[in-house]
Formats: structure tokens, sequence, C-alpha cells
């Protein structure tokens, strides 16, 4: 249910794929075996509004600065699902 | 305030098990010798009990712990949620029972296997599924980036924190190194007889780069504490009341635990800002009148943030305050003076209010000189309790 409105239909918008970090941390402890470390986890602030939980990609962990512009990247997991994870504007692949 | 709760029930009893990392039992066997061990201290009986209360993530059940115990009767039960967040809000539930006569005597308890056990911090497992009652919702989203832990979670807040207001990780050590400084002195802790310096602080290894480090994390930790509530008028036959002058709760929209990652400013615990209304202005009851003050400190930086939240000193100015040394036992406002969660041993919160207690009564390990009140905060739910 929307919490504002209380309406029960939902529809798809398409977003730009591109925001600001919010806030990040690079985990280095405890290690799953499904992820890289040190990992870079960020909240990303997109541009219509909305803040999603995701990684950084494409920028060594010293780099990260609250406030970079990134924008979306879509990686596959060992499931059927990819994954939105963001890179810094201006980095490569 | 709400209405005919100021004052209108007392801690009678408190009582805990051995704090370990295996304890070799079950938690309903933990809880168990906890309560009777509290209402030892209380000089009642099980059969005294008709109340019984608790919060999440908490594995014992309650028809087990009465059929344990053999209490005959419970006219009341409730079970809050936030995990330790709601630590302190079994204390709203159980003055509330008693001040309007639902029960007469509660007991409030909390056992856990956090270290031999299901461990809060262990990575592996988790990515699969949240569980019904965990208050973490939300971490369905967090799972699939590898936020799998409590401390992930939190530094997501912290590192916004520290890039708002300036602070950086010798602050949150400062705290930390205040922390084991009274953790030294308690024979009851875990790190009893080690102190830090600043600089073991620093050289602690990253969990969570740039603002935590081992450090910086409570200990899981085998154990159970309880505590026995009555009215105000049953107590006075009581050997060693303390009052509760009075207990809250506020959790806002888009709160789950150790996750408030949706609310606007993550730098500033604001449903702490809500609980410090409810404690404070709603009751009148001064912030100078706190002698003591304990503060869940699951993680260091959420303790500057609560101390900021709940009126201490400005926003931003938490490091200033404990650099200044407010929060040792000739401060300002000593704090966690059993060495907190990080230093004595975290079950799951409800053993700062052991500690509160011990202080107002005046058989602490670390015992402060005479202190009339004292404030107890776990973020979500808190209370002010007060010697008679």
């Amino acid at each position: 249910m929307c919490p504002v409105c209380h309406g029960l239909e939902h529809d798809e918008a398409e977003l730009s794929g591109r925001g600001r970090v919010y806030s990040y941390a690079v985990l280095h402890h405890p290690r799953s075996s499904k992820f890289t470390y040190p990992l870079v986890v960020a909240l990303i602030d997109l541009d219509e509004g909305v803040r999603i939980m995701s990684n950084l990609v494409g920028i060594g962990p010293a780099d990260v600065q609250i406030g970079m512009q990134v924008h979306v990247r879509f990686e596959p997991t060992d499931g059927e699902m990819a994954v939105p994870v963001f890179a810094p504007d201006g980095s490569d692949q | 305030m709400i209405r005919g709760l100021q004052s209108a029930a007392a801690i009678v009893g408190i009582g805990q098990t051995e704090f370990s990392k295996d304890a070799g039992r079950s938690e309903t066997r933990l809880a168990s010798e906890a309560i009777l061990a509290a209402l030892t201290d209380a000089g009642l009986g099980t059969d005294a009990v008709d109340g019984l209360v608790s919060y999440t993530i908490d594995p014992v059940e309650e028809t087990e712990l009465v059929r344990s115990l053999g209490i005959p009767e419970v006219r009341w039960s409730s079970r809050l949620p936030y995990g330790g967040g709601g630590s302190q809000g079994v204390l709203l539930h159980a003055a509330a029972a008693v001040a309007s006569g639902a029960a007469e005597v509660v007991v409030a308890y909390r056992a856990l296997r956090a270290r031999s056990g299901a461990r809060f911090g262990a990575a592996a497992g988790r990515v699969a599924a949240t569980s019904a009652h965990s208050g973490t919702t939300a971490m369905q989203w967090a799972y699939p980036y590898g936020a799998l832990t409590p401390a992930s979670w939190m530094s997501l807040n912290a590192t916004r924190y520290m890039h708002v207001f300036g602070v950086t990780s010798e602050d949150f050590g400062r705290a930390v190194v205040q922390l084991r400084d009274y953790a030294a002195t308690n024979p009851n802790a875990h790190f009893f007889g080690k102190p830090i310096v600043l600089a073991d602080h620093q050289a602690s290894r990253w969990i969570a780069e740039p603002c935590i480090r081992l450090f910086d994390c409570c200990q899981e930790t085998d154990g159970s504490v309880a505590i026995v509530i009555t009215s105000a008028e049953r107590a006075t036959d009581s050997r060693n009341p303390i009052v509760i002058e009075t207990a809250a709760g506020a959790a806002l929209f888009e709160q789950e635990v150790a996750s408030d990652h949706y609310r606007p400013d993550l730098s500033v615990m604001d449903g702490t800002v809500a609980l410090a209304k409810q404690l404070f202005d709603a009751t009148g009851i001064s912030r100078a009148d706190i002698d003591l003050a304990m503060i869940y400190d699951a993680f260091s930086p959420i303790l500057l943030m609560q101390l900021e939240a709940l009126g201490f000193c400005g926003l931003g100015e938490a490091k200033d305050f404990i650099a200044e040394g407010n929060l040792g036992p000739k401060g300002a406002l000593p704090c966690n003076t059993n060495g907190g969660l990080i230093g004595e041993g975290y079950i799951h919160g409800m053993n700062l209010t052991l500690e509160a207690v011990r202080q107002l009564r005046g058989d602490a390990a670390n015992q402060l000189n005479d202190p009339q009140v004292a404030l107890v905060s776990a973020s979500r739910t808190g209370t002010i309790l007060r010697r008679p």
C-alpha cells in the first residue's frame, strides 16, 4: 500500500540511472564467499529523489567520496537476476 | 507524558547469569536462572509473577518460560519490536501494566547465546531472506549488495555522520577508551583488566571503513538478565526499590532495526530526538537532573549520535564533549559505567538497565558518588530511573 495515498495500484517508471553517493562504507569483515572484498556498499540518492542501497564499482575504495556523481550498471548475480550497481561518472568499462 | 505513569512503578529486583562466550545451556534455562535471581533479589517467589515482557529476536518462548519457572497464572504479557532498540521499552510496558492494574508483578527479561548460538555479526546464511519479527524487512534490499550485518548497516549512517560533522575514527576511539576504562575495573565485564589507549583502538582492524573498527563493536555474548517491576505503592515494602520516573518509546516512519537508511537525514538519530521529547519535554524532567547515562552502544558511533539526539550536547558536538572527559566518573555525564555493551557485553541492551539500578542502589563495580537519577537510552525506547 502506498503510505501517502493508500493506493494499491503499482506502476513502473524508467529512471535516469543517475544519482549521487549519499553515504558509503568499505566492508572488510566478516566475509561472505559470495562477495569480493573490500566491498563498497553505498546509499545512492537518485536524481528522481529515491534512495537505494547498492555497490560502487569501477573505483578504488580509497577514492570514494560522499556527493560524487554516479550512474547505474547492471551486473549478473548467481541467480537469474541482474542487480543495479553504480560507477562514478567518467570511469571506464 | 503518558497519563498516570510517572513514578507509578518501581524496579524491585534485578538478576543475571554470568556473561560468557559459551553458556553451554539453552536460552530458556538462562532466562529462568536470571529471573529466579531477580525474584530472589526482590524477595518474591515465582507465584507472585503475573506479567512477562521481552522484545523481539529473543528465542525464549513465553509458554516454555512459564513451564520452566512454575508460574501459576500470567495475566499480562508483551513483546516489543525493534530488537535491542526495544530493550528499555520493557519498562514502559511493565510500568503501564502495574500502573493500570493489568498485572501486579511483571518480569522483564532477555536471554541470548549471541556468541555460541546464532551470532548477530555473522555473514554466512543471511543472504536468503529476512525472518518474521526481526524488524529488518528492508534488509532484503541490503543483502544482495553484501550488507549482511548490523555493523554494515549502521556504518552507512555513521559515515554520513562523520561527513556532516567532521567526526573521525579517533573521536569514536576516545569514547571506546573510556568504555574500556570502566570495563577494566568491572569484574563482570568481558574486558575486565584490559584497558586500552587510543593507539590500540586505531590499530584494531577495520570492520567497515571509515567508521567501525573491531574495537568499536559490542561483544557478542551469552547470558541473560531480568528485572522485576511492581507498582510504586507495593514497592514501598521492598528492600531496595528504584522508581521508574518515566519510560517511553518512539519509532518513526521508515525506521527499522539498525537500518534507518531511508530517513531523510542519517547524520541525526531523529528517532532518538523524538524519544528525548517523551522523556524530557513531556515530563518536565531536566537533562541537568541526569547524574548517569546508560546509552545503547552496539557500535561506538551511535553512542555519540545518541548523546546529541538526547540533547546532552549539540549536533556534531559529542566528539568535543567526550574529548573533555565528560563520560568519565568525574565528568558532566558519567556514561556506561559498566563498560557498556562494548566493554561489559551485549545482553541486547538490557544489561545497561541493570547497571543503572546498581548505580542508584550504590553497589556498582564502578560506583559513582551518590547518583540520584539515571537515564537509559536504547535509541527507540528509554527510561529515567530515580532513587526514592
